[in-house]
């Protein structure tokens, strides 16, 4: 047992490490108030954004070129994610219509892109990051081989956001003011907060989280970009959901998805695990989502103003 | 009244402009040849591109317009959809690719009877299982069938003779036909090599996988994974998306010096296994002339000579199926022996069963 899950562990916090970061990203934009559910298409836009410029700079700049990749997704997915922003926010469109909108766009625009500047509908890039063990670390005892061995850097990387990330929503003028947009955007507006000049931030900032999510699946797993997230998006929104809207929930709640799925991807290979159906495996993680979201739904303590479009008339 | 006369006369001029330009499109006017995607991109870099490029490259040889559709889902429904999208602007000639095209060429040869079809890795039946199936190959239809034990021997050889002892496995995408015939060949040429050119290979009974899907990066990724940790040398991944991820995770591990192999599939995957410089992980590849396929069935039809109603079989002995000609990566003793395979192949001296019988999975 010791043994299988310590083989697992590496692969299972990398697998997390992208979803993490993209339901850190639809924190900020649901604390502000808008919902967020073109997480999946922001994270194909930063995919996309990555591999092209790695694909590009790669002959001139090797080792650099990947670390470029992901800063180019990260201002890639900030700038599409200002389209959700523009409709949402200043045209008070639909939110989740405009979402909707952001998931069809990308999938079909970076394609395109892709076929018109590479050939390709697929770019592959030659080489993503490596897995490094941490010196020192690594050899505390338990601890270090689960989390200290075979880890990428964008893994320290997005664990570093995540605290940054949390101090700043709970312990800055800032934070308040974005909870207090997600919560009471009228008595926020009443205290002389720009509440639409927080949520355009806040949406930025859910952008660039989930290119830099896309970008880090393309770095770390996938190695190519094909036009598509395979739903982690979405998985990423559910995870959201699940952890409550607060950082620490969703670090619960992706971890949690990412090692079910992980559980149920390698289960194969494992004979210790090959003996519980793959079905069983597969769905585990979703079954008990439901399975919690009905019980946490009497409870459930979304921001109150999330999915309305700010009106100042309007009380 | 002039005016309306002449709006009388423009207007029959316009019915008859549209009248002649339909008789146009569906005379007899140069064939044109469509394809039909199977799951997966145009630019999969193996099944649909591998038949692609073999429908363009005769779409250029024989100056012909040729045109693929790629349906929104994987269904029959959407399959048929997109072949009458192409049988109804003209396209005479149709090319599928995939077994789960079966069913859905199966309704169409009936339906389109001028047009052609052209399934790759399959063969048209109505989807049953029971005493109601059906199968039959049109007279417009040609199934035509790889050999895929024989491409996946010979890789089997060669992987063998190269890496002369350790372990080796197999990811495959979906348990069907053309998928378990590689996976059956590879182990074949494994214990062929075993037993005529002493080498000492073992394939472990939790080294051979079919994920389950031609797409899940993820899961090639974690399943290669684990089994390199295993200590597993090469892993022959034919799985489509799901390869991907396994040549992605080879990659990451030979960046850091760690011996990792895959055999591709399919095409000749070297160049995707590149991670620096010109090095790749792709020891060889399990090939199958998809292309060619799709040009000679173009050519037979150009020179009236479509061998509709017939199942083809391309094999090692017509050059359908194979490992490339040259890789770096191979020894030079490696690819001697390759040859001598496939020269003893040719003449029947080795037969490649296409069945599991004691193999595994």
């Amino acid at each position: 047992m010791w043994t299988t899950i310590a083989q697992i562990m590496p692969y299972a916090v990398a697998y997390t490490i992208p979803l993490l970061i993209v339901a850190l990203g639809g924190l900020y934009s649901e604390r502000s108030g808008v919902v967020n559910i073109g997480l999946e298409g922001l994270m194909v836009v930063g995919s996309f954004c990555s591999a092209l410029t790695i694909s590009l700079l790669y002959p001139i700049w090797p080792h650099a070129s990947v670390w470029m990749g992901l800063l180019a997704a990260i201002a890639g997915g900030a700038l599409f994610s200002m389209l959700h922003a523009f409709a949402s926010i200043t045209l008070q469109a639909n939110q989740v219509i405009s979402g909707t909108a952001i998931n069809m766009l990308a999938g079909s625009v970076t394609v395109f892109f892709s076929r018109t500047l590479t050939g390709s509908g697929n770019i592959q890039i030659v080489s993503g990051l490596g897995r490094d063990d941490i010196p020192l670390l690594k050899s505390i005892p338990v601890l270090g081989k689960l989390f200290f061995t075979q880890t990428y850097a964008t893994t320290w990387l997005v664990l570093g956001i995540l605290l940054a990330a949390s101090y700043v929503l709970y312990k800055t003028p800032f934070g308040l003011r974005l909870r207090a947009c997600g919560e009471h955007p009228h008595a926020a507006d009443a205290a002389g907060i720009s509440i639409f000049r927080i949520r355009y931030i806040a949406v930025a900032v859910s952008g660039a989280f989930s290119g830099l999510g896309g970008a880090i699946i393309l770095v770390t797993y996938s190695g190519e970009f094909s036009g598509t997230v395979s739903g982690l998006g979405f998985l990423a929104l559910a995870a959201l959901i699940f952890g409550q809207w607060k950082p620490l929930g969703i670090l619960g709640a992706t971890f949690f998805f990412g090692f079910a799925t992980t559980v149920s991807n390698v289960s194969q290979a494992i004979p210790a695990l090959s003996i519980i159906p793959g079905v069983i495996l597969k769905t585990f993680p979703y079954v008990v989502t439901l399975l919690a979201l009905i019980l946490f739904s009497k409870s459930s303590q979304a921001p109150r103003a999330a999915g309305e479009p700010f009106e100042h008339g309007k009380r | 009244m002039y005016k309306k006369k002449l709006m009388l006369v423009l207007a029959l001029m316009l019915v008859i402009a549209l009248l002649a330009s339909c008789g146009g499109a569906t005379g007899a006017g140069k064939l044109k040849v469509g394809m039909v995607t199977d799951a997966g991109t145009i630019d999969d870099k193996s099944f649909n591109q591998g038949t692609w490029e073999g429908v363009v490259k005769a779409g250029k040889d024989y100056k012909l317009e040729t045109q693929y559709l790629k349906p929104t889902g994987t269904t029959q429904a959407d399959y048929t959809k997109e072949m009458g999208n192409l049988y109804d602007s003209g396209y005479r000639m149709i090319v599928c690719p995939g077994f789960k095209f079966e069913t859905a060429v199966f309704e169409a040869q009936d339906k389109y009877k001028d047009a052609k079809f052209v399934l790759i890795d399959g063969s048209p039946n109505n989807g049953k299982f029971d005493d109601t199936r059906v199968a039959k190959v049109g007279t417009n239809t040609v199934a035509i069938f790889f050999a895929e034990h024989e491409s996946g021997f010979l890789a089997g050889v060669a992987a063998a003779v190269q890496l002369k002892e350790g372990d080796v496995g197999f990811i495959g995408g979906m348990e069907i036909p053309a998928v378990q015939k590689f996976n059956w060949g590879f182990q074949q040429g494994v214990n062929y090599a075993n037993a005529n050119y002493a080498t000492k290979i073992t394939i472990k009974a939790e080294n051979v996988i079919y994920q389950g899907t031609f797409s899940e990066m993820a899961a090639g990724q974690q399943l290669a994974a684990q089994m390199y940790d295993k200590g597993v040398k090469a892993i022959f991944a034919a799985a489509g998306g799901v390869g991907v991820g396994v040549i992605n995770e080879a990659k990451t591990r030979a960046g850091a010096g760690k011996e990792a192999w895959v055999v591709g599939v399919d095409v000749d995957q070297y160049s995707q296994g590149i991670y620096t410089g010109d090095k790749s992980i792709i020891l060889t590849s399990a090939m199958k002339q998809l292309g060619q396929a799709a040009i000679s069935m173009v050519k037979a039809e150009l020179d009236g000579k479509f061998p509709g109603g017939q199942t083809l079989t391309f094999n090692a002995a017509n050059d359908g199926v194979g490992i490339p000609a040259s890789n770096p990566n191979l020894s030079s003793d490696a690819q001697a022996k390759a040859k001598e395979v496939l020269a003893k192949m040719k003449k029947g001296d080795i037969k490649v069963s296409d069945v599991q019988g004691s193999l595994i999975k």
